[in-house]
């Protein structure tokens, strides 16, 4: 119990699947395990990225957590408290503590609002303020992301990309939530607006104490920003481990394989570097390998690999990696 | 291999305007057979534009105001709308960033790469198709017997990528333009796709100029780097020497901006204050000066050259004896 106090995100073999109950014209369709019975903890003031391709279910996972999708089987804890299977009035409370921020920030804002108005529909539609106190809370929010008070009656077509990233930000810090959910936050911007999103999710963090899941594909940024690092594969996890040992020390044949595509900013590094460059490409979630879902791209697979899949098992340095051969 | 004295694509004061309002301004390269020449900066710097503008592509709204583009002997901005059909796909060929919105989503894959061939060459439909299936072995796509009559929809963004990569070189261009090639594709396929580039300009000798803004990509295929800021070269110089010792102070922020293995954990990043200006906003002198550190009086009034720093290096700014002062800062 006490456990729970430290925790923000518990999820006790989280599973997602779609399709398969037939259709509407009763085809029994193939099922799509997007994700695979996982198990992930966040605490107070974490920052833990979870990294993968396209389709291997971060996105899925996401959702499920904000409850977006509900899962097929397992547990979901915000903060202690059960999603799955909890009556509306307990959800949305529960809700209130989850927020998350996505990729595009133009797509992500209503273009007839003010900003103000985007900023502050929260915190109408859960009754915490209205009239001044709302304005002032507004004014607040927009100061925290390093915008300005009067910025409230513009409209979203007015700022650039990072600002109106900056908007999005303080429309989700409006309900003060435990957790934010940063999907691919800065991939869309320029890179020395990337920074300065960056840097504002850091100070956030340790003004505010919240804690991110920062799902990603840039490796460099996970590095600059993460606590901890959770590798995705076909919707299971492979590999989890602590940013320093994470980075000096990958162990998956997988992670190791998307450390080596991610290029270096520095000619003289790249150039010299051992490459270690995947073949094919993933395989489909309707169609998951047997045993290692990794071994079809796998340069160290043998026998077992095909038949028997390997659980998350714990490395003397506190990592945690499912690979036979690792 | 003989070496060719002379470059093979040479952009000359190209100048392109936008109602009125100079977007990009007075760029000059050049590139070498089998080089790599990378256009390097943020949104709304120009460095589409100027790719468009070798292609004979650019929007109806922009307009070539000065400037020329020649690939070996020829003049490409000479020519008629008509010639330049002769040019693309033959002499010159163009990727984007987005495969799966280039391709033909109605005809197959085989059909569309044949159609390029066909363009170009007097030549039956079965040598197009059996030259096109050589092409997809070429750019490393597995049973290309069944690829070569599938649809768009039914490949991956990977594969769609060396399809578009498969069309664009199926006569032998001796110039490619990638615009963005790998920005929508995973790391694990950039990888691939970044191999298969390099592999060409080996073998078939093209030369590539690549447009983008991952800093990783250009330490990784670029022989040469022009960093673009506001329609204009800030800075173009080997890609070896830009990295170690940029000469400007744009991209030593830019580069500063980029996190790094060195970096600790959650520290700052360098930033550039400020944001990118309008057309409208265009002052007299550098266009930077407004976010720079360095900048003085002299910035905002006078336009710096490209002043020459040796082995190749060329930075605008007037400056340049004060870049200690920025590496501090970025350090």
């Amino acid at each position: 119990m006490t456990e729970n106090l430290h925790n923000v995100l518990e999820l006790r073999d989280v599973a997602v699947h779609f399709g398969g109950r037939g259709g509407l014209f009763g085809s029994s369709g193939t099922v799509v395990k997007a994700v695979n019975g996982v198990d992930l903890e966040i605490r107070r003031a974490e920052t833990v990225a979870l990294v993968g391709e396209s389709g291997c279910g971060k996105s899925t996972l996401s959702n499920t957590i904000v409850g977006l999708q509900a899962p097929v089987s397992g547990s979901v804890k915000i903060s202690g408290e059960e999603v799955v299977g909890a009556d509306r009035r307990k959800l949305n409370d529960i809700r209130r503590k989850v927020q998350m921020i996505f990729q595009d920030p133009a797509l992500s804002l209503d273009p007839r609002s003010t900003i103000g108005a985007t900023i502050g529909e929260p915190l109408i539609v859960r009754g915490i303020a209205r009239g001044k106190a709302l304005k002032e809370r507004v004014a607040d929010l927009l100061t925290q992301v390093g915008l300005r008070p009067e910025h409230a009656d513009r409209y979203p077509h007015q700022f650039s990309g990072g600002q109106r990233q900056r908007v999005v930000i303080a429309r989700a810090l409006a309900l003060e939530p435990d957790l934010l959910i940063c999907d691919e936050p800065v991939s869309a911007l320029d890179v020395s607006v990337r920074a300065q999103i960056l840097n504002l999710l850091v100070a956030l963090q340790q003004r505010m104490g919240v804690s991110y899941l920062f799902v990603s594909h840039d490796l460099s940024v996970v590095r600059h920003i993460c606590d901890r690092v959770v590798v995705m594969y076909l919707g299971r996890f492979v590999e989890i481990a602590d940013r320093d040992i994470f980075f000096a020390d990958p162990k998956h044949p997988y992670t190791r394989a998307l450390m080596s595509a991610v290029p270096e900013a520095d000619p003289t590094v790249q150039r010299s570097r051992q490459r270690f460059i995947l073949q094919g490409e993933l395989p489909s979630p309707a169609n998951i390998p047997s045993g290692c879902a990794f071994h079809t791209r796998c340069p160290l697979a043998t026998e077992i690999c095909s038949k028997v899949r390997p659980e998350l098992t714990p490395r003397p340095d506190g990592a945690r990696v499912a690979c036979h051969h690792a | 291999m003989e070496t060719h004295p002379r470059p093979l694509l040479s952009v000359d004061d190209l100048t392109i305007e936008i109602g009125g309002a100079n977007v990009v301004d007075g760029i000059s390269f050049t590139v070498a057979p089998g080089k790599v020449m990378a256009l390097v900066g943020e949104s709304g710097c120009g460095k589409s534009l100027t790719s468009y503008a070798m292609l004979g592509l650019l929007p109806p709204a922009a307009r070539r105001s000065g400037g020329t583009i020649h690939l070996g002997d020829q003049e490409l901005t000479a020519l008629s709308e008509r010639a330049f059909r002769k040019a693309r796909g033959k002499d010159i060929s163009i990727i984007f960033q987005e495969p799966s919105a280039s391709l033909d989503p109605l005809t197959t894959v085989g059909a569309q790469i044949a159609a390029a061939y066909r363009t170009h060459h007097k030549v039956s439909r079965a040598e197009a198709y059996a030259k096109a299936r050589q092409m997809l072995e070429d750019v490393g796509i597995p049973d290309p017997d069944r690829r070569l009559h599938q649809y768009p929809f039914e490949l991956s963004g990977g594969m769609c990528q060396r399809i578009m990569i498969s069309i664009a070189l199926i006569c032998s261009p001796r110039v490619l333009v990638a615009d963005e090639p790998t920005t929508a594709l995973d790391v694990t396929i950039q990888a691939q796709i970044l191999d298969l580039m390099k592999k060409l300009v080996t073998e078939r000798d093209t030369a590539i100029v690549i447009i983008t803004h991952d800093m990783g990509v250009v330490a990784d295929i670029a022989d040469d780097v022009a960093v673009m800021y506001a329609g204009r070269i800030a800075e173009i110089a080997p890609v070896h020497a830009l990295f170690e010792k940029p000469r400007h102070p744009y991209t030593a922020l830019l580069l500063a901006s980029v996190p790094k293995l060195s970096d600790a954990p959650k520290a700052d990043l360098a930033t550039i204050e400020g944001r990118v200006p309008t057309p409208n906003e265009f002052n007299a002198g550098c266009r930077f000066a407004d976010r720079c550190p360095l900048a003085t009086e002299r910035c905002r009034a006078e336009q710096p050259p490209l002043f020459d720093c040796g082995g190749g290096h060329r930075s605008a700014c007037w400056h340049i004896d004060r870049m200690a002062e920025i590496h501090g800062r970025a350090a």
